[in-house]
């Protein structure tokens, strides 16, 4: 039972399901995407889905997410409702001390188009009134806002099956090899697919399917915990960094870290320390009732940069994995489809080649 | 039963709705919660619990015992935020100013 397709695109997070969608816009391409569970069962679906651009550095990287912010309001357009909000976000310090990094990060973000105002405390106030009075200042730029990462990833997928894209669902891929020019996909449930082009984006597990190809993507899994208030009337309206309130009135709070594996408990040390986080930002939020605690495993390369391209010594096998994806992936999802059906991208990807990692290794200069 | 009938009292959330998502190849509670909100309500699917997973068993033909419960995480009771508040000396939580201006930053 062999079935032959031209790109087979593993995993179907917000990065897989968005490449497949870009992909199929075109309709040039026979396309399946398969993934070991149901869509939003890894990361995707446990994520606080910030599109975040302003603290992002090198500058370089913080242009990238501007892109891809710039995309939404089209993707939107394309493939319907994600809720996408531009609130303008904000990230607080509380040391006056911090002002003149921030106003070197405002510099720096400055010399790529990006907008990050340093605020005072009276100014973050005025923004939003509920911060604490604690706050030194912030850094603020109009450019950030947030996303319903379920909604994303579930359009994605409608509106690529559209354009007839194949799914697999519950369908884990146990084996990759490459034979005389095409890849062939040993599945659990499914038999062997024959592909001509291979697309790796299986977030945190992405190790895994490095090795069938044996090769080494040097990702580590940073677990984060993330705290869910009941359903508030509106407390703020910026997405601040470190918390956001949804559509609904739930306030969705924390940025924590921690390399602990592939392990998606949630811990009472955490729980501990995210509330002081809320209560040091919005001292309001002690009030609040609090329903629920969700934890996801962030894959995240080694130097914190993504990896998109094709495998240098492995013609057709791209590899697309990434911290920030909900960011990222209309802006990787573009790239990717113009590298495969056109060869080439408006944006050079050279600088998120695997590629860099092994001359790291050398002993070679990277960047 | 109707179809417009809702199991979900929290989140509005009405049998059609439901198999749809498991027309949608969902399999599982978890799978039915991330694509509808059933589930994620103030009770945290205390209520609704059995009442999905019988249509799911329904649907799928398996018996009740094959289905799995929703995952239930901590506060398992409703707690309020500030009395979560402990003063530890180190926070496993980070600042995202902070990455942003220290030399290596991978916040998001
Ligand atoms: C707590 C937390 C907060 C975050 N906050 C933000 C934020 O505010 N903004 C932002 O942009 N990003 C944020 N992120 C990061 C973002 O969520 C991730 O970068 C993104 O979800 C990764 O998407 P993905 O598609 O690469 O991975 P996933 O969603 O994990 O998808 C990978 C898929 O591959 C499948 N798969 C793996 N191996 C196999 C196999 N062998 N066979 C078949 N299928 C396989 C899996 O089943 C899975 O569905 C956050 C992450 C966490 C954990
Ligand atoms: S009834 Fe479903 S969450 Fe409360």
């Amino acid at each position: 039972m062999d079935k032959y397709v031209d790109i087979a695109i593993i995993g179907s997070g917000v990065v897989g399901s968005s490449i497949a969608y870009h992909l199929s816009e075109s309709r040039q391409k026979e396309i399946i995407v398969i993934d070991k569970g149901f869509p939003l069962s890894g990361t995707s679906g446990s994520t606080q889905a910030w599109v975040w651009v302003h603290n992002k550095s090198p500058s370089w990287y913080g242009e990238l997410s501007m892109y891809s912010a710039e995309l939404y309001p089209f993707l939107e357009k394309k493939i319907g409702d994600v809720e996408y909000k531009r609130t303008g976000g904000i990230a607080p310090f509380f040391d006056e001390e911090d002002r003149e990094k921030a106003l070197k990060l405002a510099e720096k973000q400055a010399e790529v188009g990006i907008k990050v105002e340093v605020l005072n405390r009276n100014q973050v106030l005025e923004k939003e009134p509920v911060l604490s009075s604690k706050i030194a200042g912030a850094t603020y730029s109009s450019i950030d806002g947030n996303v319903n990462p379920f909604r994303l990833v579930e359009l994605y997928i409608k509106a690529a099956k559209k354009n007839d894209v194949k799914f697999s669902f519950y369908n884990p891929v146990i084996d990759i090899k490459k034979e005389s020019g095409f890849f062939r996909i040993t599945t659990k449930n499914e038999g062997t697919y024959t592909a001509e082009k291979i697309i790796l984006a299986g977030g945190p597990w992405t190790k895994e399917l490095g090795s069938f190809l044996g090769i080494d993507i040097p990702v580590k899994q940073v677990r984060g915990q993330i705290l869910v208030t009941e359903p508030l009337a509106p407390l703020f309206r910026h997405t601040i960094a470190g918390m956001r309130q949804t559509d609904n009135g739930e306030v969705l709070i924390g940025y924590s870290k921690e390399e602990v594996g592939y392990d998606r408990r949630t811990t009472m040390e955490v729980i501990q320390d995210t509330a002081k986080m809320a209560v040091d930002y919005i001292p309001a939020l002690a009030n609040a009732n609090l329903v629920r605690s969700f934890s996801g495993v962030r894959v995240i390369p080694e130097d914190g940069f993504p990896i998109v391209g094709e495998i240098s010594n492995i013609k057709n096998a791209y590899l697309a994995v990434m911290h920030s994806g909900v960011t990222l992936s209309p802006l990787v999802g573009t790239l990717m489809a113009e590298l495969l059906l056109e060869g080439e991208t408006s944006i050079d990807l050279g600088r998120l080649s695997l590629d860099r990692f092994e001359k790291k290794s050398n002993g070679a200069v990277v960047q | 039963m109707d179809k417009s009938t809702i199991v979900c009292k929290c989140e509005e959330i009405n049998i059609d709705e439901i198999e749809t998502a498991l027309k949608a190849g969902a399999c599982q509670f978890d799978d039915i919660k991330r694509l509808t909100r059933c589930g994620m309500g103030p009770c945290q699917s205390k209520v609704c619990t059995n009442m999905v997973r019988e249509i799911i068993a329904a649907y799928t033909g398996e018996p009740m015992e094959h289905i799995e419960y929703p995952k239930n995480r901590m506060p398992i009771k409703i707690t309020r935020l500030g009395v979560l508040v402990a003063n530890q000396e180190t926070s496993s939580v980070v600042s995202v100013f902070k990455e942003s201006v220290s030399e290596v930053d991978t916040n998001g």
